[in-house]
């Protein structure tokens, strides 16, 4: 147990050296989701009365894509380098390593929603309160696991980039509908309970988390 | 006429029976009419996906268990077969919608779980095309039809969970009179037959595909490739 905690934190740290080291992945994201913004600014024609309620879909759509990318790349620099199959040769458990690799997708998604927020508070006038950002990141969790599974599964597939959307995307919904009434409620346009919102996210995660950890031995281990 | 055709006839005629029983059998709704015949093939096709997608998960698992080629084979004959009836109650449905309700679509939730759930089994027939033939593609794939089959207890239960334009449960209600309930479980019982018959032909089908595969593979093991035409000497 502990050995397998050991071995997901150094598979963590490696990715996320590496992505200091190059500054590849974050800054682009980044740049991604103020496009997105800019580009959702001409499709609604926002104002200060339609904002707040166009805004949670725009955060949301924008999370979206910008986590396809963050996790199919997490396995890009493992493919493009055949380490993989090396790291997999180790005694190290595939979920260990698995359970890692999600870790650091995660943490750069959350660098880059931490650029998506402010920025969405600033050209939007949407409130950036502790609930808002507690919905994101609760959704992240559960979103971050299934992505990195279906991310590791395309890996080695043909078609993968095209594959990752159709898999990844109708099994987040549920995140996207509990996370999108919470941040509705938060930014003070939707009707419905915040809480029950965010209880239901804590169980999606629980769920996903658990499935996606009895899941990964069989796509790692191909 | 071998098995499977005799199969395949009877579940014909079992879906004709069920046909007149729809038109002529069961008295017209009160107040929609005779669009309200819709009903009883719009849910069968329903129930029968949830069994075929049951088929996908218990396969699934069954391989991952063990790795059967059998529960494989299931499998896919289920995802395919899933997919049919999954669109026969979309397009039903919408047809029906478009008179009652005024629209052939609305975002509720049984109406946007169902399309979700069409998507995520037409992605796994995908995962079975793009990954490596073999292990890989039944591992990949029974991996997705496991979580996919999340989705179904979410389409059953959105009548109760959401308020939803879609109407709620009406059987175990006890909201039908009975020649309605008689119609709609002979249907069910004959679309639930032709199911389990196009999924065993789907499964004779992906047997017969498999040992072409194999019967492929050894050839290029005994032969090697098959060698390219010589450039033609002029």
């Amino acid at each position: 147990m502990t050995n397998s905690f050991a071995v997901a934190i150094a598979v963590a740290r490696k990715d996320l050296r590496a992505e200091w080291r190059t500054r590849e992945l974050v800054p682009a994201l980044a740049q991604f989701v103020i496009l997105a913004l800019v580009i959702a600014n001409f499709g609604f024609q926002i104002d200060a009365r339609n904002a707040p309620s166009i805004a949670p879909g725009v955060l949301w759509l924008a999370l979206v894509f910008a986590g396809l990318v963050a996790f199919g790349r997490a396995f890009a620099a493992e493919r493009e380098q055949a380490s993989l199959e090396a790291l997999l040769m180790t005694p190290a458990s595939p979920v260990a390593i698995f359970a890692g690799k999600a870790l650091a997708a995660t943490l750069l998604l959350v660098g880059c929603e931490a650029v998506l927020l402010p920025a969405l508070a600033l050209f939007f006038g949407t409130p950036l309160t502790v609930q808002v950002v507690a919905a994101v990141l609760l959704a992240t969790i559960g979103m971050a696991a299934l992505g990195c599974l279906f991310a590791a599964m395309v890996a080695r597939v043909r078609a993968r980039e095209l594959l990752l959307p159709l898999l990844t995307l109708p099994l987040w919904i549920p995140f996207i509908v509990a996370g999108g009434q919470a941040v509705q409620v938060a930014m003070g346009s939707g009707s419905g309970s915040y809480d029950q919102a965010m209880a239901l996210l804590v169980d999606f995660d629980i769920l996903f988390l658990v499935l996606t950890s009895l899941a990964a031995r069989f796509v790692l281990d191909e | 006429m071998s098995r499977y055709d005799r199969a395949a006839a009877a579940a014909v005629a079992l879906m004709l029976v069920a046909g007149a029983a729809i038109f002529l059998y069961a008295p017209a709704d009160a107040l929609q009419g005779t669009v309200q015949r819709i009903f009883y093939l719009h849910v069968s096709a329903a129930i029968a996906a949830y069994g075929s997608f049951a088929v996908v998960l218990v396969g699934g698992l069954i391989y991952l268990r063990n790795g059967s080629l059998v529960a494989d084979r299931f499998a896919r004959a289920g995802a395919v077969v899933g997919l049919v009836f999954t669109t026969v109650t979309l397009v039903m449905g919408m047809l029906w919608a478009k008179p009652i309700w005024g629209s052939y679509w609305t975002w509720d939730a049984r109406l946007t779980s169902t399309l979700v759930l069409w998507i995520i089994y037409a992605g796994y027939l995908l995962v079975r095309q793009l990954a490596e033939p073999g292990r890989q593609a039944a591992r990949y794939a029974a991996v997705v039809g496991i979580f996919g089959f999340i989705d179904v207890p979410i389409v059953h239960f959105s009548v109760t969970w959401w308020q939803t334009q879609h109407p709620g449960p009406i059987i175990v209600n006890d909201a039908l009179p009975p020649e309605m309930l008689a119609t709609f479980f002979l249907t069910m019982a004959c679309t639930l037959f032709l199911a389990a018959v196009m999924v065993v032909i789907r499964y004779r089908i992906e047997t017969l595909a498999d040992g072409v595969d194999q019967a492929m593979a050894e050839r290029v093991q005994l032969v090697g490739p098959r060698e390219p035409e010589a450039e033609p000497v002029n």
